[in-house]
């Protein structure tokens, strides 16, 4: 029976064909959409994720996510040294200095200052030059998109010169930053230095970033912190999470996504439901010859399941995998890197297309179920 | 088997998107930093910055007279003892006075000689008068005229005896001033710094840097500044390590020296003037135990001092809305 249900299918080519198409870009157009959101939001926590040396941040009370920053004060810095359970505690100053080429270019960029003595934070993913430079005078490291916007069309090249705040300072390394949310260039310089790129404010220490005692977890270490010295403390990933929630609430990003997901939601499903359940009604006939040879209503929900089930995972198939290889494409793209396809949003958009693929079975089940038999012959 | 064709592509394209998907998904390797950061020994700790210093404190060696520097005598890194010369003004005018105050002297004492003489001289006569008995051949009044005579001679003669003094107390002012228009050593110390050279001019009052720094580098004292708000918890004779920066495994224990009794406004360590100030802290004294460590006068310290637990959940947080 199982094998006249996959004949059934696929006898008529183009319906089956419309059926299985149907599914897949509708499963390529979730995943897409979601994992571009999902991606671009994580981008707002780029500079978080990639100071991979830090399990706990400690910040202003009122700072909110990683672009709004009230600086503390220098001895904060001992305070959360003195808390027990604190391994070790450095400075980390993020800044938005301009930075200028010698042809005049300029942009805004992110500059993180990384404690002069430990260098914690330092970006370890280098295409060019090394981190380790960056303990000479008046050098910066840059990510390769920045370096590609101030110096277009250029080849990658060390000893450079930039200006920042009358500063005359050389790029010593080109990093494999994650993309910021705003396509700014990344930068990474000493403590010390990163300040005067910036003019002196009266504060600077924009973060603490710390590591938990052996035995301690980084989220019993931010209670602690935060009770101690009544500052802020997140873990990374909570500190990730402000960041995108922030964002969430507080621009049109995710109405915008929101308006194309569920579009695309809408679209696809009605779409892949109504070509299934127009095909099961259109089989109407078939099934009526089956259930008049004696077939039983569960033999026949079988075989309708069967044919959701395999039209449903053809299809969600084919859209992943046109999904993979869009994404492995523009994950080549300097403005699109990073941007890759999340499993969640596979797992989400297969969850999503099998409930509508079951619903417009059972909703054809029940035309078959009432079906009687003689209706087969009265045509 | 055209009917297969379309399942085995599906299969191809669940295989390459699970491959797709695990090779890029973005994993996040936590790292330890290039350099360990300094870590407490102490299970209860209070973390602060302390500076490096002399055990004599550092000694900013002032000059009692402004003038243009002759020499320097001392090179920084230089031990000295006390009473050692460190640097001597231009004097050519002290000597040029020197020298006048001392022709005077020579001219004061002359003219006590002559006023010696003018007395022994009217000695004689008002002698001779008085021998004489006839009183017709001298009248009294003549002898007493005689006598009035050496009385002044013999004032002006104690006169000139104290111009001698008084110019003799000239030539010592100035030989005073010369003596200190060389600057010495207060204590046996070591020379920290030397930001004077010959031909500078050296003013007599506070300078903003100083013109020779002293100090007694054996053993080194660390000025510790605690946060007010940590400094209950720092217990006098309470033990404490210092890391060096940059390499946190160089460390020394630190002796307790003393409390400095007065809590003073936080100074920012990187010498920047604009800084405004909103922390007091409380600074310690403390005795470097170790002095096989390349540290010198001036470097800063990460430390670490043992301290009393924190009282427990008290503070509560300011909320976020």
């Amino acid at each position: 029976m199982n094998f006249v249900a996959l004949r059934m299918l696929t006898g008529d080519r183009a319906k089956y064909f419309g059926l299985v198409f149907a599914i897949a870009f509708c499963t390529f157009l979730l995943e897409n959409q979601t994992s571009i959101f999902a991606n671009i939001l994580r981008r707002t926590a780029s500079q978080i994720l990639d100071v991979t040396d830090a399990e706990v941040w400690v910040m202003d009370p009122t700072t909110e996510y990683w672009e709004q920053t009230k600086p503390l004060k220098d001895t904060d810095l001992l305070r959360v040294r003195g808390v027990p359970g604190v391994r070790w505690a450095v400075r980390l100053y993020k800044g938005n200095p301009v930075a200028r080429t010698e042809t005049g270019k300029f942009a805004a960029a992110f500059l993180i200052g990384l404690d002069d003595a430990t260098l914690a934070g330092a970006p370890r993913k280098m295409l060019l030059g090394s981190w380790e430079r960056l303990q000479e005078p008046d050098s910066v490291v840059i990510d390769k998109a920045g370096y590609e916007l101030l110096f277009p069309n250029e080849p990658l090249d060390l000893g450079r010169r930039l200006e920042m705040n009358d500063h005359r300072v050389i790029i010593v390394g080109i990093s494999d930053a994650s993309a910021p949310f705003v396509s700014l260039p990344v930068m990474h310089a000493r403590y010390s230095e990163a300040v005067n790129f910036l003019g002196h404010e009266r504060t600077e220490l924009s973060f603490i970033i710390a590591r938990a005692a052996p035995g301690l977890s980084p989220a019993e270490l931010t209670a602690r912190i935060q009770t101690q010295t009544g500052l802020r403390a997140r873990t990374t990933e909570e500190f990730m999470w402000d960041c995108i929630n922030y964002y969430l609430r507080h621009t049109g990003i995710p109405v915008n996504f929101g308006i194309t997901i569920a579009v695309a939601l809408l679209v696809g499903t009605v779409v892949a439901g109504q070509t299934f359940y127009l095909f099961t009604v259109e089989n109407l006939k078939q099934f009526g010859a089956l259930k008049a040879m004696g077939v039983t209503n569960t033999r026949l929900m079988g075989m309708i399941l069967l044919q959701a089930f395999s039209v449903g995972t053809l299809g969600f198939s084919l859209g992943t995998g046109m999904a993979a290889a869009f994404f492995e494409i523009t994950l080549r793209k300097m403005a699109t890197r990073g941007i890759v396809l999340m499993w969640q949003c596979v797992g989400l958009t297969g969850a999503c297309i099998f409930l509508v693929v079951i619903v417009a079975s059972v909703l054809s089940i029940r035309r078959v179920f009432v079906l009687e038999p003689a209706a087969v012959f009265r045509g | 088997m055209k009917r297969f064709i379309l399942p085995l592509i599906g299969v191809l394209a669940a295989l390459g998107a699970a491959v797709s998907i695990a090779r890029t998904y973005p994993r996040r390797q936590s790292t330890d930093p290039p350099a360990p950061p300094p870590v407490s020994d102490f299970p209860n700790t209070v973390a602060a910055v302390g500076l490096v210093e002399a055990s004599t404190e550092n000694i900013s060696i002032g000059t009692p007279l402004s003038g243009v520097v002759a020499k320097v005598f001392v090179t920084a890194g230089q031990m000295v003892r006390a009473g050692d010369p460190l640097f001597e003004l231009d004097m050519r005018h002290l000597r040029a006075d020197l020298k006048v105050n001392q022709q005077a002297l020579a001219v004061a004492r002359a003219r006590v000689e002559v006023a010696q003489a003018h007395v022994d001289d009217l000695k004689r006569q008002l002698e001779f008068a008085e021998r004489i008995e006839d009183k017709r051949a001298i009248s009294a009044e003549e002898v007493s005229h005689r006598r009035s005579v050496v009385e002044t001679a013999s004032a002006e003669l104690d006169e000139s005896r104290a111009q001698v003094d008084a110019a003799e107390s000239q030539v010592g002012a100035v030989k005073t001033e010369i003596d200190r228009s060389t600057v010495r050593a207060p204590i046996d110390a070591e020379v920290l710094q030397v930001k004077l050279r010959a031909g500078e001019f050296a003013t007599a009052a506070p300078t903003a840097t100083p013109m020779i720094l002293l100090g007694r580098s054996k053993p080194l004292h660390v000025r510790v500044d605690v946060d007010e708000h940590e400094a209950w918890r720092v217990g006098r004779d309470a033990t404490a390590m210092g890391h060096l920066r940059g390499n946190a495994d160089m460390k020394t224990p630190l002796r307790f020296v003393r409390f400095e009794p007065f809590v003073v406004p936080k100074k920012s360590l990187t010498g920047d003037s604009t800084e405004r100030v909103d922390t007091r802290v409380l600074q310690v004294i403390y005795r470097v135990e170790r002095d096989d460590l390349p540290l010198f006068v001036g470097q800063q310290l990460d430390v670490f001092i043992e301290a009393r637990p924190e009282r427990g959940g008290q503070v509560t947080l300011p909320s976020l809305q």
